[in-house]
């Protein structure tokens, strides 16, 4: 028999195990998976997923949900090229020919300033965070609607959006058995390392479990829980804008549902990763894991020749399965916790 | 001069008056005993000394000098260590990182900070050493004993060498050998010149420990004397109500 404790450290690194298998499959499925460009694929469509990944494993790890950084990212894409190119046909900006540079400023400004507002509306309206995020994601695909007028926005042969292409398009370098590695995908890399400092070494990231954990206790340690809080809310819509700048730099044009439905692939991935709903639980380096599994099933399945119903379908199973192992996790501590009160008992 | 005084401090949780204007004083080198019955107000009073709870009118002196605690920081800086009833532990973290929170170990320099996990885990395995518990620094606080998780709880208090230390029913749950540990504690407190508040349902640790008990009833305070002045029978009716007053 295994120990409660091997199990649960076997639940915790599953991710990789599964990631192992699934690559290996696909490697036997398709001729082309096991190809530079195909691997150069995979990572670049992770990093979008990863940077938003990133945000909410902290809001997560927290004990919040933040549902609205599918439209953070939306947003960030679209006012960051309009706010650059020529008003009207072809390009449908506003005409505003705003420096690339500030409008990049400006854009992860407004992210940072959405959850900034989040965070004061869960904190001090005392509202739940589930509907604060939500109306919040309604409100700005609605805002992206009025500034686009329903028109995509684009780039196209702008000098001025250059410094978009830069993040998402451009390649830092290629490695060899790997192929071109993009700049999205090295600026992602050290995001996740910067993550994984801020949640393992530094206070921040130790409060962020403890306010996750036990929020009563944190306040009563001294934690300024409400604080923490609107932070993380921060730096989850500050992230949500900065995908948002790497995926106008990826997508030809920017349509006002760009990002819609993303929020689900964004849970799953932190999820599947071991970091749980319940707060206080995850790591990293794990949702990093959960990142890649989702976008090498995406494109195993792709090169397959999958039907899209059928990715669909997968997709669905896919977080299914994610919630089921958080549920297992979430038991199993429940399990020990009653298993220490017996011992204490019969100490006691 | 006392530490710590608290004159006419009441509380009320909407409907509920916890606290009915406590008056309430005690000084270094003593040990009180707070006692009565559940709901009394007792942990109420405690989390309001812990800067934890904020009352609802009233005021506290601390050497003497009015004081507002806007958080439990407050009250920890002025020496104020306290282990709540419920223990106030996150079951997600070790517990190690239970006994430091909200005061890490940290190396670094300027805004840039790194947490000294090794340094930490080695003074909490000291920690658990003196109080004689069989606690792990690294073991998560799920998984373990009731007994345990009082040990993590009463290590805080031993962080710092604090003025007035705040115990709410910290023998509920561990051994008979714990138990005259921290009993052994309390008295070397006192007898450092330090202040303590025991709240405990078992009279006769608060005979053997304490120099004066004060008993509540529904959120007043009806007795405060000197344990020589008083008996098992005595306080014992006053917490069930069979005495009125003393
Ligand atoms: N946060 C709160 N919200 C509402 N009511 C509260 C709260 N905390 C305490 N009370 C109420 O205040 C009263 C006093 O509670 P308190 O916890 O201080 O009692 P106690 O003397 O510590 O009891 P016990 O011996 O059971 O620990 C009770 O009626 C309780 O229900
Ligand atoms: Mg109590």
């Amino acid at each position: 028999m295994l120990s409660d404790k091997r199990i649960s450290i076997l639940i915790d690194n599953m991710i990789w195990i599964i990631l192992l298998v699934v690559f290996t499959f696909f490697v036997f499925q398709s001729e082309h998976f096991l190809t530079e460009r195909n691997i150069s694929n995979i990572l670049t469509a992770a990093a979008v997923l990863g940077v938003l990944v990133i945000g909410q494993t902290f809001v997560l790890i927290s004990g919040n949900f933040d549902l609205s950084t599918e439209s953070t990212l939306g947003l960030a894409a679209l006012m960051g090229l309009w706010l650059i190119v020529p008003a009207g046909a072809p390009t449908f900006g506003g005409g505003v020919f705003l420096n690339p540079y500030l409008s990049i400023a400006a854009t992860l400004a407004t992210g940072a300033a959405i959850g900034y507002v989040i965070g004061v509306l869960i904190t001090f309206g005392r509202m739940h965070n589930f509907i604060v995020t939500l109306a919040v994601l309604l409100i700005i695909r609605g805002f992206m609607l009025a500034f686009s007028e329903g028109a995509p926005v684009n780039g196209f042969n702008n000098p001025d959006a250059d410094v978009f292409y830069w993040l998402g398009h451009q390649t830092a370098f290629v490695l060899p058995g790997l192929g071109k590695i993009t700049v999205a995908v090295v600026a992602t890399g050290l995001l996740f390392l910067i993550g994984h400092f801020i949640l393992k070494h530094h206070r921040f990231g130790r409060e962020l479990y403890a306010i996750g954990g036990n929020r009563d206790a944190a306040e009563a340690m001294g934690i300024n829980t409400e604080r923490r809080i609107r932070q993380v809310y921060m730096i989850s819509g500050l992230l949500a804008a900065l995908a948002g700048w790497m995926l106008a730099g990826r997508v030809v044009s920017i349509q006002s549902n760009l990002g819609e439905g993303f929020i689900f692939t964004v849970f799953a991935g932190a999820v599947i990763g071991g970091v749980s709903l319940q707060g206080g639980r995850g790591t990293m380096l794990g949702a990093l894991g959960g990142v890649l599994l989702l976008s090498t099933i995406d494109r195993g399945l792709n090169l397959m020749h999958v039907s899209v119903f059928w990715v669909k379908v997968i997709q669905g199973l896919i977080i299914l399965i994610a919630m089921f192992l958080d549920a297992q996790r979430a038991r199993l501590s429940e399990l020990n916790l009653s298993k220490a009160i017996e011992k204490s008992k019969e100490s006691g | 001069m006392s530490y710590l005084e608290l004159q006419n401090v009441k509380k009320s949780f909407g409907a509920i008056n916890a606290l009915q204007g406590v008056d309430f004083q005690i000084g270094a080198g003593e040990a009180v005993g707070l006692m009565g019955d559940n709901g009394a107000g007792k942990s109420t009073l405690m989390k309001i000394i812990a800067g934890n709870v904020q009352p609802t009118s009233g005021q506290i002196f601390v050497d003497g000098e009015d004081t507002v605690f806007a958080s439990p920081l407050d009250a920890r800086k002025l020496g104020i260590e306290i282990v709540y009833q419920d223990l106030a532990l996150c079951d997600n973290l070790t517990a190690a990182a239970n006994v430091f929170l909200g005061r890490e170990l940290q190396a670094g320099f300027g805004q840039f900070h790194k947490l000294r996990h090794a340094a930490m885990n080695r003074r909490a395995a000291e920690l658990f050493a003196e109080l004689k518990s069989e606690t792990r620094p690294h073991d998560l606080v799920e998984q373990m004993s009731g007994g345990q998780r009082q040990a993590v709880a009463l290590a805080r208090t031993r962080l710092s060498d604090p003025k007035l230390v705040l115990l709410d029913e910290p023998t509920a749950a561990i051994s008979v050998r714990q138990v005259a540990e921290v009993l052994a504690r309390i008295a070397q407190l006192r007898d450092t010149g330090h202040a303590v508040i025991l709240v405990s349902h078992r009279m006769g640790d608060v005979f053997e420990v304490c120099d004066r008990v004060a008993v509540l009833r529904r959120g007043r305070k009806i007795a405060d004397k000197p344990i020589g002045d008083t008996s098992l029978e005595e306080v014992t009716g006053l917490i069930t109500g069979a005495l009125e007053e003393a």
